[in-house]
């Protein structure tokens, strides 16, 4: 998970972060602090399809999963260990 | 030209509309942002006390009050406030840098500011004393910032002739003065302002409401920003015959916006290309499509959609949601032309007659009105159109030269009188010994199905003044560059067969969601070939 938000926060950083006197915190919303848009959030989709080998549902777009660094790691784990889960039972 | 059917001859002022529905509807929800719903009553009377609160401080009429803030509650309760103290209301766009909002501070010479505690930052990096900038007004917890007044305390308590209703300065204000300027990016010669009137927007109102059939009933969601005039004309026209606006800035999630338009019984939704773009792409409209029972209709504005894209959503939707196409300019106070819904299949590509209140033609290059099928300039005439550009008389002559707004669109109308726009003027690429439209490739491109959006720019080249390039999002990332330049060559004559196809993970946009075609020049200039 550690490993997982820090990917994740580098990607934000060096794809949506231009202005360096912003500092933003895990929790915060990266809608409301405007740091990214629709746009952005499908390049953040992309990122993390391609990284993580997963497959995110249109119905999983939604801010509970994907508008904080906490929110989006927290969901790539649980969707890396769904998938582990299925090979397993497969 | 169709007449204008008013709902009512007493409203004449923007802000009657408000004050016309907080009397008819006082408990009425005008607003649902979030968990907030606010009735027309309150949003009236705290826009009352905002205005008594403008005119203690010196407000005059006429006097330009800039507004910073996302779609919200406060942004609606200021906006009609300004109005109400005869002031103007200026927008301006949430995407602003320091260096465009002391231009149009400048320009404006507005003394007061109105701003989300989002633009903090904008705000003091933005040096703007020096631009005669006095009075700061700011929505949200307490700030660091200097000699700001919180939005709460001024538009929450009356600063004087408490129990009585706000008296307008109605009998100081014609239907002529200016009520809003709106900023809108010219290919040159910066930012223009486009100043409209109390008539120029009360008209056009009217006339959507019209071709709408709006009624109290109606509920919009509104994903697209107020400070854009197609977002502004969602708030008034829904004022006007007191419906409700479910504000939800949360657009970048579709899904969220898909649940709350069930749960809120949303009657009409609006958008730009990108945005139905986007919903067909990555939402679960198709799965949503049986819970929405109460979507009477969608339009779409904001520039051409492809075909593909109409017909896609056409397939999408519920049977009974109308897709109403429509066209208009910032100058034309939000709205020129609409296809009715019953030619949707027929006249797709159409962007309707001329709406309520607007004679619309095409004009050649004699400056007669074009005959049938022959392309010329789309020039338009009517209450709705601005008055000028605010300190640019040259602009303003040519864009009102002859007395017709030249809206600086190719087009041409058919035997039955709809009108086809063909492209802009300015995105007219020379190639070679041809003039061509990228409208009409981008068209063919996105028939293929191997796009979620697509763009045609013109490279700068030695030859042929112009090479044809694709800028693209594939619907796919198993899409290959032979697959796409084989259906061009399948597709489009020789001439018109862009040399270069590069794949990008989205097309750059303006905060309204149209495509930035500078910003895609850049972005391919950027982007590695695949």
């Amino acid at each position: 998970m550690e490993q997982i938000r820090k990917q994740i926060t580098e990607f934000i950083t060096t794809n949506f972060l231009f202005d360096e006197s912003i500092t933003l915190g895990v929790e915060d919303s990266l809608l409301d602090t405007g740091v990214i848009d629709s746009t952005g959030v499908l390049e953040l989709v992309a990122f993390i399809e391609e990284t993580y080998g997963i497959k995110i549902e249109d119905e999983e777009i939604v801010p509970e999963n994907l508008d904080s660094i906490n929110n989006i790691s927290l969901y790539i784990s649980q969707k890396l260990s769904q998938l582990t889960a299925d090979k397993a039972a497969n | 030209m169709i007449p204008i059917k008013p709902i009512d001859l007493s409203v004449d002022l923007v802000h009657h509309f408000l004050e016309r529905s907080a009397r008819f509807y006082p408990d009425k929800v005008a607003i649902v942002h979030g968990k907030a719903r606010v009735a027309y009553s309150e949003i009236n009377t705290r826009a009352d006390n905002l205005a008594r609160h403008f005119l203690s401080h010196g407000v005059q009429k006429g006097d330009r009050i800039a507004l910073l803030m996302e779609n919200c509650v406060e942004y609606v309760i200021s906006y009609y406030a300004i109005m109400k103290a005869g002031a103007v209301a200026v927008p301006l766009n949430s995407d602003l840098k320091p260096e465009g909002l002391r231009y149009a501070i400048n320009d404006l010479e507005a003394k007061i500011l109105i701003f989300g505690s989002r633009f903090d930052k904008l705000i003091s990096s933005s040096d703007l004393d020096a631009f005669g900038l006095t009075h700061l007004i700011r929505k949200g917890p307490l700030s660091s910032l200097g000699d700001v007044v919180s939005f709460d305390a001024v538009s929450r308590f009356s600063s004087g002739n408490d129990g009585h209703e706000f008296s307008t300065l109605n009998h100081e204000l014609s239907d002529s003065d200016l009520a809003s300027i709106i900023y809108t990016s010219g290919s040159t010669g910066g930012p223009k302002g486009v100043m409209l009137t109390h008539r120029n927007i009360v008209d056009n109102t009217f006339s959507i409401c019209q071709y709408l059939h709006l009624t109290e009933k109606d509920i919009q969601m509104c994903v697209l920003p107020f400070f854009y005039v197609m977002g502004k004309s969602l708030l008034n026209t829904h004022f006007a015959v007191g419906g409700t606006i479910v504000v939800n800035n949360q657009f970048a999630f579709p899904a969220t916006v898909l649940k709350e338009m069930i749960a809120e019984k949303v009657t009409g939704f609006s958008g730009v290309p990108s945005t139905f773009a986007y919903l067909l792409h990555r939402s679960p409209l198709a799965a949503s499509r049986d819970k929405l029972d109460s979507l009477r209709y969608v339009t779409q504005a904001g520039g051409h959609m492809s075909k593909a894209i109409k017909e896609q959503l056409r397939r999408v939707l519920p049977s009974h949601t109308e897709i109403v196409i429509m066209y208009g300019a910032t100058e034309a106070a939000a709205r020129l032309s609409y296809l009715e819904s019953s030619w949707f299949a027929d006249k797709m590509e159409s962007i309707g007659k001329a709406i309520p209140g607007v004679e619309l033609i095409v004009m050649n290059e004699q400056g007669k009105e074009a005959s049938t099928g022959e392309v010329g300039e789309l020039v338009a005439r009517g209450s709705n159109i601005m008055p000028g550009y605010l300190n640019k008389p040259e602009a303003t002559s040519k864009a009102l030269a002859g007395g017709w707004y030249h809206t600086g669109d190719q087009a041409y109308r058919d035997e039955e009188g709809f009108f086809f726009v063909v492209g802009r003027q300015d995105d007219l690429l020379k190639v070679g010994g041809h003039r061509l439209s990228p409208q009409e490739i981008e068209d063919t491109l996105m028939e293929s199905g191997l796009f979620v959006e697509a763009v045609v720019l013109g490279m700068p080249d030695e030859f042929l003044g112009n090479k044809l390039v694709i800028l693209a999002v594939p619907s796919n990332s198993s899409c290959t560059s032979n697959e796409v330049m084989s259906f061009c060559a399948g597709r489009l004559p020789k001439y018109k067969v862009p040399s270069e196809v590069r794949f990008a993970k989205n097309l750059p946009k303006k905060t309204s969601g149209k495509i930035d075609r500078k910003g895609c020049l850049a972005l391919f200039a950027k982007t590695v070939a695949p």
